[in-house]
């Protein structure tokens, strides 16, 4: 970038230059040379057209947003887009399916205590893990006790209410609890690996329908089909993760046919794929909001907070950057929930600007103010909301300023120093359980990065949370998420609509109420 | 020979005037509020009422060239600003004094000049977050040993010059020998180099655009509306052209009327 | 003998000032690796856990003094996002840059080299006017965007190769080196640009010096003098010029990865500066800073060999 300025310095170097040595270079040999590059590129660019291993066995590229930065060890894995691949290469005693559902996986059949304090499973006979040898009930204690060590960096956090875990015979395993949890099943999910393997971050043996091949960081990720999978295994047999990091550049990868499926498209990159492109819609199943921090001036005026509600509108932000495609929401739950979720939230605040001028007078800001929005930079739909956010504030006289950050920083500064007076992210589910999306508001969770402060929410959590009758609980969790929408914690947006591009080729996506990607559910389309 | 070297300046001068006459037709007139969003405009095509259409919040383009130009010039002369300033500063004192003061600087000049730039911008917007301002800082530093070397290279050669021994023996200070009597006669030098300086900060403001730590949406610059603009590449290909015209018009301008200067 | 000894020295410190700035600065900037590595589900117990794993506990310099004892050993540390050591990360990937680098080196003397002997020939000619024109008109475009502009006319008017298909160079090499070529064409146009400008003043500059009208007045026709007398006076600055170029050719591989999808070191050095996984961005930096000091050294020390008369001073 800042060579330039250099170039005087050379010329006066050549003042001092004398001729020294006969030098030859014929107008012809340069000819030549330029000749031999050219045809030599050309050459080479005959090549270039055709795609990589071409050979008979199926197989599917499909493009990534970003590598798999992690070591192959399921239970380090905590970056979404890693989890979402280990979904076909590991698997738990019980598995999500894409309803929601938790089926038996690894364990036949379980038994859950009434007092909700004993899990018991039933080993699946004959699983196969990849390198070939049998699952047994020793690796399943293995597994789990080594998530359950709180001193261990691959703590899974529900494990630490296990008390013990007991191997009854050679197909039976029982995990006793310390405090009831009618949720823990879904926890149950975590990866099982075999006791043997000593180096499971470069070492990847799991029971998934797939195994893995190949990691070549920041290119690919290869992954081949399972034989011996106990299952209904997959169809095709190489699935090639390719990491394409240029969000620009996905349209024209997929179009150019350097890819054959993505997932997670935005509204204006689907318009403008080609025809040999299926397009399906899903829900990305998160909370997409202005989150914003309660402990800080203005935010911890309950009135300036609803007075934002009442300014922004929901719909229009959906018009604006996704065509209107996406789900409005009013509380911290997505419709993928099923009972837990209500609908009626989403209008619960309906746009009124004098309303909310009203409010905001009222709560001593007359001539409104202006705050900081801080947008994690990588998350392009987030700007986009933030951005006409801040238009639409302008009708209140609230100036909202965007600060773009890098994930890391905001992860760091936002999340965990809770150092922030606004910002616009999705939060989504880790297990299919209300908890997950409403756990981290109540006053002393250590996850409250909104510094949410309401003992009534905290009342009703604990209501839920302690409740072994499933209709009491689902009461109190809606109760809870009444509260949230109510006292206007968030501004909270939509759960948006998420495109998966898939070449007509191929077939069978199915979409997750999780934040996984099925790939064994894909066929070729003959 | 003398018609052509008119020439250049005066094509470049002609070019980089009409953008720098749309920058200050700006900033007292534009057609529209450069950041208004319309639902009804989204990705509309050129029309009387908006000559470059709309973007994808339909918002005005040929609004947001003038106003986006502006920040890139702006952010441009900072960047000189900061880089020739300090670059100046450096160069003269490491040139005209030399000795260890010279060694030391001229390691961290070298340090800097081994760090690719795009890093050190980075670093400086992982430091003091992103904006405008930042980015003037980050390219300002970037720019700063370029400049440095070139100041120090032209103070070594003329510090031996006899003007400057007689002034001082008429008694100047250092100070006056090296501002007011050598560094006008560097300028031949410093002038071109400047423009060239302002050109690769203009191309730096769209890369570092590009890796997304330029200047901050909803603010408009050439480098961030290209930037944007190639979402769109395939259904609104002219989006990416009028921000792109402007910034080779621009730096083009500028080239030429550097090349011009040089010869003249 | 005395002066490369010093050159060696101030070399050497140049690049330990370069590892403790870099060093320096990713100790101040936010963000935390071990937070960044665990996620949003972290409990701060694990933060606390994983920091103490990869030392990150320890003071500065004690950690900058370690780090430096094992680099000056060889051993450059573990990623701390993949976990496995960083030789054996980059090892795969510097190939990749070093291929295109190199590739476009040999566009940026292979084409500049003849069109600025061409134009200075017949300077003043049409095609002279329109290489100068067409020459500024490359300077003015942005990197990454005249690396779209060869997507869509490479990639996807002429499909002479397929936008985002990288090949491996461990699948084919052929197919690797035939997709190189566009990125590299990307790289080398403006340094092309720039470097016939300067051949081009260089060799005009020299043409009313003393030598060559007395080549001239020996019966030398402009053919031979400029080929025999005139290109090797003006190669030493275009030599130094190229081996800077390097450092622009490193710089302007960060942007053109990404436009191109390549997989190489400026991929890798992004997305470690934003996982903060220092042992990478502080191997990769301090690689790529001692080959540009080399590189420039070594230039330096071709110029002094060559001239002697250029002085220690001037020459640094």
């Amino acid at each position: 970038m800042a060579g330039n300025p250099q170039r005087k310095w050379f010329e006066n170097r050549t003042e001092a230059v004398y001729m020294r040595k006969e030098h030859t270079m014929r107008q012809k040999r340069a000819k030549v040379l330029l000749m031999v590059v050219l045809s030599l590129a050309l050459a080479l660019t005959g090549c270039a057209g055709r795609r990589q291993g071409e050979s008979t066995e199926s197989q599917i590229t499909i493009g990534i947003p970003q590598d798999i930065e992690d070591s192959l060890d399921p239970h380090k894995a905590v970056a979404a887009g890693t989890e979402e691949v280990f979904f076909n290469m590991y698997e738990g005693l019980v598995k999500p399916d894409s309803d929601g559902n938790l089926n038996p996986a690894i364990a036949s059949d379980y038994d859950v205590s009434d007092d909700k304090k004993t899990f018991t499973f039933i080993l699946r006979e004959g699983v196969k893990f990849h390198d070939g040898s049998t699952v047994t009930v020793e690796d399943v204690k293995y597994s789990i006790e080594r998530c359950a060590d709180p001193e261990a960096s691959t703590l899974v956090a529900a494990f630490t209410n296990i008390e013990s875990v007991n191997v009854l015979d050679e197909t039976t395993i029982e995990i006793k609890l310390k405090e009831p949890n009618a949720d823990f099943l879904a926890s149950m999910d975590t990866a099982i690996i075999p006791a043997s393997n000593d180096d499971p971050d470069k070492v990847a043996i799991g029971t998934g329908p797939y195994k893995f091949v190949s990691h070549s960081p920041q290119e690919s990720f290869i992954m081949e089909k399972f034989e011996e999978y106990w299952g209904q295994g997959a169809h095709i047999e190489r699935i090639i993760l390719k990491v394409t990091a240029n969000v620009d550049s996905i349209v024209m990868n997929l179009n150019g046919g350097a890819i054959d499926m993505f997932a997670r498209l935005t509204a204006t990159q689907v318009s403008q794929l080609s025809n040999d492109f299926e397009v399906l819609e899903g829900t990305m199943n998160l909370v997409q909001a202005l989150y914003l921090n309660n402990a800080a001036e203005p935010f911890n005026d309950e009135r300036v907070r609803q007075a934002l509600c009442y300014a922004i509108d929901k719909q229009y932000i959906l018009d604006m950057t996704s065509d209107g495609h996406g789900t409005p929401i009013g509380s911290s739950m997505f419709p993928a929930f099923g009972k837990y979720y209500m609908p009626e939230l989403a209008d619960y605040y309906t746009k009124d600007i004098e309303k909310a001028k009203a409010l905001l007078t009222e709560a001593g800001y007359p001539d409104g103010f202006s705050f900081t929005v801080q947008v994690p930079s990588n998350y392009g739909p987030h700007i986009e909301a933030a951005q006409v956010i801040a238009e639409e504030l302008k009708a209140i006289n609230v100036k909202a300023e965007i600060e773009l950050i890098e994930w890391e920083t905001w992860v760091s500064e936002v999340y965990a120093g809770r150092k922030f007076e606004a910002t616009v992210v999705g939060l989504d589910a880790s297990t299919v359980t209300a908890s997950a999306m409403l756990l981290r508001f109540n006053t002393d969770n250590s996850k409250n990065f909104i510094n949410y402060n309401n003992p009534e929410y905290d009342a009703a959590y604990a209501r839920a949370e302690s409740s072994i009758d499933e209709a009491e609980r689902t009461a109190a969790y809606k109760e809870c998420q009444q509260i949230l929408t109510e006292t206007a914690a968030n501004v909270y947006i939509q759960d948006m609509a998420e495109f998966v591009a898939i070449n007509k080729k191929y077939a069978g996506y199915e979409f997750y109420p999780l934040y996984v990607q099925d790939y064994s559910k894909l066929y070729i389309v003959e | 020979m003398k018609k052509k070297k008119n020439l250049n300046l005066i094509i470049g001068g002609i070019l980089a005037g009409a953008v720098l006459l749309l920058i200050i037709v700006g900033i007292f007139w534009l057609p529209y509020d450069p950041d208004a969003m319309n639902i009804d405009l989204k990705h509309a095509g050129s029309s009387w009422a908006h000559p470059f259409g709309c973007d994808n919040y339909g918002r005005d383009i040929f609004s947001r060239v003038m106003v986006g130009a502006r920040t890139t010039l702006f952010v441009a002369l900072g960047t000189v600003g900061i880089g020739a300033g300090a670059g100046i500063l450096i160069g003269a004192f490491t040139g005209y004094f030399g000795g260890w003061f010279d060694e030391v600087m001229m390691r961290v000049i070298d340090a800097l000049f081994a760090f690719p730039s795009i890093l050190m911008a980075l670093v400086v917007i992982s430091l003091l977050g992103s904006g405008k301002y930042q980015v003037i800082i980050a390219l300002g530093i970037a720019f700063v040993p370029s400049f440095a070397r070139v100041v120090r290279s032209e103070y070594l050669k003329q510090r031996e010059m006899d003007y400057v021994k007689n002034a001082r023996i008429i008694g100047c200070g250092h100070l006056r020998t090296m501002f007011v009597h050598i560094l006008p006669n560097i300028l031949p030098v410093l002038i071109p180099t400047v423009m060239i300086g302002f050109n690769n900060a203009v191309l730096a403001e769209a890369g570092m655009s590009y890796l997304g730590i330029g200047v901050q949406p909803p603010d408009a610059s050439l480098g961030r509306m290209l930037s944007e603009a190639q979402t769109f590449l395939f259904s609104q290909p002219l989006y990416a052209l009028y921000p792109g015209l402007t910034i080779v018009i621009l730096v083009l301008g500028f080239s030429l009327v550097a090349d011009g200067w040089k010869e003249r | 003998m005395k002066y490369v000894g010093k050159k060696i020295v101030t070399m050497c410190i140049t690049l330990l000032l370069v590892s403790f700035l870099v060093f320096l600065c990713f100790s101040v900037i936010p963000g935390d690796p071990a937070l960044s590595k665990l996620g949003t589900e972290a409990t701060p117990e694990m933060v606390e856990a994983l920091r103490k794993e990869m030392g990150l506990d320890r003071p500065f310099f004690v950690r900058y003094g370690d780090w430096l004892w094992s680099f000056v050993k060889g051993d450059m540390g573990k990623s701390y996002s993949y976990e496995i050591p960083v030789s054996e990360l980059l090892v795969d990937k510097v190939p990749i840059t070093v291929t295109m680098s190199v590739m476009s080196m040999l566009m940026i003397i292979g084409l500049a080299m003849p069109i600025g002997l061409y134009t200075t020939k017949h300077e003043g000619s049409i095609i002279d006017r329109i290489i100068y024109a067409l020459n500024q008109v490359i300077m003015a475009i942005p990197a990454f965007f005249s690396g779209i502009l060869i997507t869509l006319l490479f990639g996807i008017i002429l499909k002479l190769f397929m936008p985002g298909g990288y090949v491996s160079y461990t699948t084919s090499v052929a197919g690797f080196l035939g997709y190189m070529i566009f990125p590299s064409i990307a790289i080398a146009l403006p340094k092309v640009a720039m470097t016939v400008k300067l051949l081009r003043s260089g060799l005009l500059g020299e043409k009313n010096k003393d030598y060559v009208r007395t080549a001239y007045s020996r019966g030398n026709n402009t053919t031979n003098v400029l080929y025999k007398h005139i290109l090797k006076n003006a190669m030493l600055p275009i030599i130094t010029f190229l081996g800077m170029t390097f450092t622009d050719i490193i710089a302007g591989s960060i942007v053109v990865e990404q436009v191109f999808g390549i997989p190489g070191i400026g991929r890798i050095l992004l997305t470690s500066i934003s996982n903060r996984d220092y042992p990478v961005v502080m191997a990769i930096i301090v690689c790529l800073a001692g080959a540009v000091i080399i590189i420039n050294g070594l230039v330096d020390l071709v110029y002094q060999w060559v001239d002697p008369r250029i002085r220690l001073e001037e020459a640094s």
